[in-house]
């Protein structure tokens, strides 16, 4: 006998201006399993979560529940037919207290002779029923801001079971969660699936997705490219479905050669750790003329590494070699003073400065670094700046109308190419790349890989993070798979292949 | 294609030519004429005087030095509340100084020190606290004005060399203050400062994007304090000049000056969000306080009114400030 079917997906698509987010993507929830979704970044979970959380309205196709057809559903909707999307950003509010999370926007409310009150008795009983099927054990009047990230998501599905949801959408309910805490999510999955709702739950974690999951969807390019049940596939088989039949060849560079061991050691990180075991005893070598790049899962904690390398946040111990000599980087300053450079992964908040114009933005460094002219006290050269910002404009075919445009009305590319330019106009020796397209146009991407292959080849020191592994295999000679703090595989570039790093990046505990 | 991206970011720095950069260039200016034309029209008996031009510069000049420091607080998107204990604190103590029989120009290069002595204190607060400005300048408005009422005994000192109050006072070519010559010579200083210098340009990029200027290797915490300290040593400055104009150490003195400073700096154009600002501005904005002040006096309204229209200004000028960078 089947169980039954709670939600099922007709062939959905959905379009954004430029872009096909979901081409044809069918599947459907059934009554108390765990539904897998798997997919690279892009693949368009995401987009199919909102179209089930009634955020996005599909383009084409039907969402049918209970035997009834939406061509579209509003979040009302989802709400009242039970669907409940768990976001990996949760929605608690923290300075509430748990009891008024689980109720926010629906009070228990106890009527008095000319006004409603809060009938707090009722919320308590209410939440620790709620609690209790959650296994959170905690007083629900506690302000969630003092709770860990396992409990806050306990509290989300608590809200969940507040409002009887049949089914409910986890999104990377693990990333951030320690062994323990993940042990105890499953036990607290494996009871709402007794109780026979139904579970959809993403991840990239494929020990973890073995382990919880009773089907599995495996999304490529916006649709279904199979549904499986678990026990009957392994996990080579779910890479080799999610990157697909055809790797993509195109973006690799294939005059990249391979035996970086014998090239002079340009830049060196030995036994780096950092306090909250984001980095644990990291060691790696860069070679001239090398691109290294760092592959892995979001919250692996590459970003979190760069910011040791480069001074931005504290280091527990480890060394960092420039040329074999030992260099100090307590701080950006120390760093910067030493050579070493950082396109940071938001170029908004951490890149650029808003309020001054490109020129400023790329002669910045020069007058920090103390290039020209006695300190902090010494004077603005503007001879100097001007000559500073038009090099980098050429070298780097920045498009602008002149260098004295405020750097607000460039492009995402344009203004990635000014950050890169202040760098270069310091005389920066190892550059550091977090992410370094994000959020950039195709042709732009282009350019910069074209740029970061130059600066290799000119003798700079290349180090990028990326979570885009075309762009990893488009740009980089080795690829280094970082998996909770730590370098768990080297690649080069001859060996690296989308199955691979993916297969080590989400390899998970292997106990 | 290109070219039509082109013709479209040139006819956007046209558009803004004509509003938002005409505004930050001449809008305070603009205020001020306004101001004067008022009076002039109100009272032509009394404003078309010599007296007049003098005693507008001299009321500006305190307000004008108060500013100029609390405008870099202000640049770095925090901001200084302590400065009217500053200026009461620094006059009492000079005043005290010389009344203890040190020479008056030692006395008062050692209260303009101790001023800069009191910003420090508060960097150093706010770097090691992580607080916000706000939180700890009102904490040390508090404390320096209980410290002034404690030394003075809650009462006010005088009786220093009159060649003091007279040197202060002096209008040199019997037309232009003195104070005014030191406010408009700090005035210059601090803008040399800012147009020119790293330091300038630090701190500006400090106010734009704190988290950026910390990955470009610029010292947040050194650069918080060097603030800190120019608005505490402008705050001193002021003090020991209001000591010589009013000729005597009141502990109540410059109570809610800090008040007028934010608002002649923000009237100025300078941004609360940090990062934009001109000291050109700000001296303008001060003389719209002093000219304030001077004209209530002149069409004999009540003191209590010029609260309200100060209040008026301020949130008049910030919204037109929000307003133009919405626009864009």
């Amino acid at each position: 006998m089947q169980a039954q079917t709670l939600v099922q997906m007709k062939h959905v698509r959905k379009e954004f201006p430029g872009v096909t987010a979901l081409s044809d993507m069918s599947f459907d929830i059934r009554a108390g399993e765990v539904h897998v979704l798997l997919g690279e970044n892009g693949a368009g979970k995401s987009t199919l979560m909102k179209i089930l959380s009634g955020v996005h309205k599909p383009t084409s196709g039907s969402v049918v529940i209970d035997g009834k057809e939406y061509k579209s559903l509003t979040p009302h909707d989802a709400n009242r037919l039970g669907i409940r999307v768990i976001y990996q950003e949760l929605s608690v509010i923290p300075t509430l207290s748990i009891r008024e999370n689980l109720f926010v926007g629906r009070l228990p409310v106890k009527k008095r002779a000319f006004f409603h009150t809060v009938d707090y008795g009722e919320m308590q009983r209410r939440a620790e029923g709620l609690l209790e099927k959650v296994g959170l054990h905690r007083d629900a009047r506690t302000p969630v801001e003092d709770l860990s990230i396992s409990e806050k998501q306990q509290v989300e599905i608590a809200k969940a079971l507040a409002v009887d949801s049949r089914v409910i959408i986890m999104d990377e309910p693990t990333a951030s969660l320690t062994h323990e805490e993940v042990r105890h999510l499953f036990a607290v999955i494996r009871a709402l699936k007794a109780q026979g709702r139904g579970i959809v739950f993403i991840s990239h974690k494929l020990p973890e997705i073995m382990e919880i999951g009773d089907r599995v969807t495996v999304l490529k390019d916006g649709a279904n490219v199979g549904t499986k049940q678990i026990a009957d596939v392994t996990a080579d088989d779910l890479v080799t479905m999610m990157v697909g039949r055809q790797i993509r060849k195109n973006y690799q560079n294939e005059s990249a050669p391979d035996g970086f061991e014998q090239e002079e050691v340009l830049f060196e990180v030995k036994g780096l750790s950092r306090r909250d075991g984001k980095a644990r005893d990291v060691s790696f070598r860069l070679h001239k003329g090398e691109i290294l790049g760092f592959a892995g899962l979001v919250g692996a904690g590459r970003s979190e590494l760069m910011d040791a390398v480069f001074g931005a946040a504290p280091k527990q111990s480890g060394q960092i070699l420039l040329h074999g000599k030992e260099i100090r980087t307590k701080s950006p300053y120390q760093a910067i003073r030493n050579g070493l450079a950082m396109v940071t992964e938001n170029r908004r908040e951490t890149g650029f400065f808003h309020n001054f114009d490109i020129k400023q933005n790329i002669s910045l460094l020069p007058f920090v670094k103390t290039a020209r002219g006695g300190g902090t006290l010494g004077l603005i050269d503007r001879r100097f700046e001007k000559r500073c910002a038009e090099q980098q404009r050429k070298a780097l075919r920045i498009k602008c109308a002149s260098v004295n445009q405020p750097v607000t009305e460039l492009s995402g590319g344009n203004q990635q190419k000014v950050i890169l330019g202040r760098w270069l106009a310091a005389q920066s020796e190892i550059l550091i790349f977090d992410e370094p397209t994000k959020g950039i146009d195709v042709g732009s991407k282009a350019e910069i890989y074209a740029l970061m292959r130059e600066l290799a080849d000119s003798g700079k020191g290349v180090l990028v993070v990326s979570s885009e592994l075309p762009e990893l295999l488009a740009v980089c000679d080795t690829i280094a798979v970082y998996r909770e703090g730590e370098i768990v595989r080297v690649f080069p570039h001859s060996a690296a292949t989308e199955e691979n790093i993916v297969l080590a990046a989400a390899a998970g505990d292997t106990e | 294609m290109k070219g039509e991206r082109n013709m479209a970011s040139k006819e956007r720095a046209k558009e803004k030519l004509t509003f938002n950069t005409l505004w930050q260039r001449f809008g305070t200016f603009g205020i001020l004429i306004l101001l004067l034309a008022i009076l002039a029209v109100a009272r032509p008996g009394h404003f078309f005087s010599v007296s007049t031009v003098t005693q507008i510069l001299a009321q500006s000049s305190v307000n004008i030095l108060i500013a100029l420091g609390e405008f870099f607080a202000i640049l770095i998107a925090g901001i200084d509340l302590s400065v009217g204990s500053v200026v009461a604190l620094t006059g009492m103590v000079t005043a005290q100084l010389m009344v203890a029989g040190v020479h008056p120009l030692l006395s008062l290069v050692l209260g303009v020190l101790l001023g800069g002595v009191l910003g420090l204190i508060n960097g150093v607060l706010v770097n090691r606290t992580g607080l916000h400005p706000f939180i700890i300048t009102l904490g040390t408005q508090a404390i320096l004005r209980g410290v002034t009422l404690i030394i003075s005994n809650s009462s006010a000192v005088f009786g220093f060399p009159a060649s003091f109050t007279r040197t202060i006072s002096v209008n040199v070519f019997g037309l232009v203050p003195l104070v005014a010559i030191i406010a408009l010579l700090t005035a210059v200083v601090l803008s040399f400062l800012t147009r020119q210098t790293k330091l300038g340009r630090n701190i500006y990029a400090l106010g734009g994007n704190r988290e950026a200027a910390w990955y470009a290797g610029i010292n947040v915490k050194l650069h918080t304090l060097i603030v800190f300290m120019i608005s505490g040593l402008c705050a001193g400055l002021a003090g020991v000049v209001l000591l010589g104009r009013v000729g005597s150490a009141e502990p109540a003195a410059a109570t809610g000056f800090e008040t007028y400073a934010i608002a002649a700096a923000i009237i100025g154009g300078t941004s609360f969000f940090g990062g934009k600002g001109k000291i050109f501005g700000v001296v303008i904005g001060g003389f719209i306080i002093g000219v304030i002040n001077f004209g209530m006096n002149l069409l004999s309204l009540p003191s209590t009114l010029q609260q309200v229209v100060m209040g008026a200004l301020i949130i008049g000028s910030v919204a037109l400030d929000r307003f133009v960078a919405n626009k864009k």
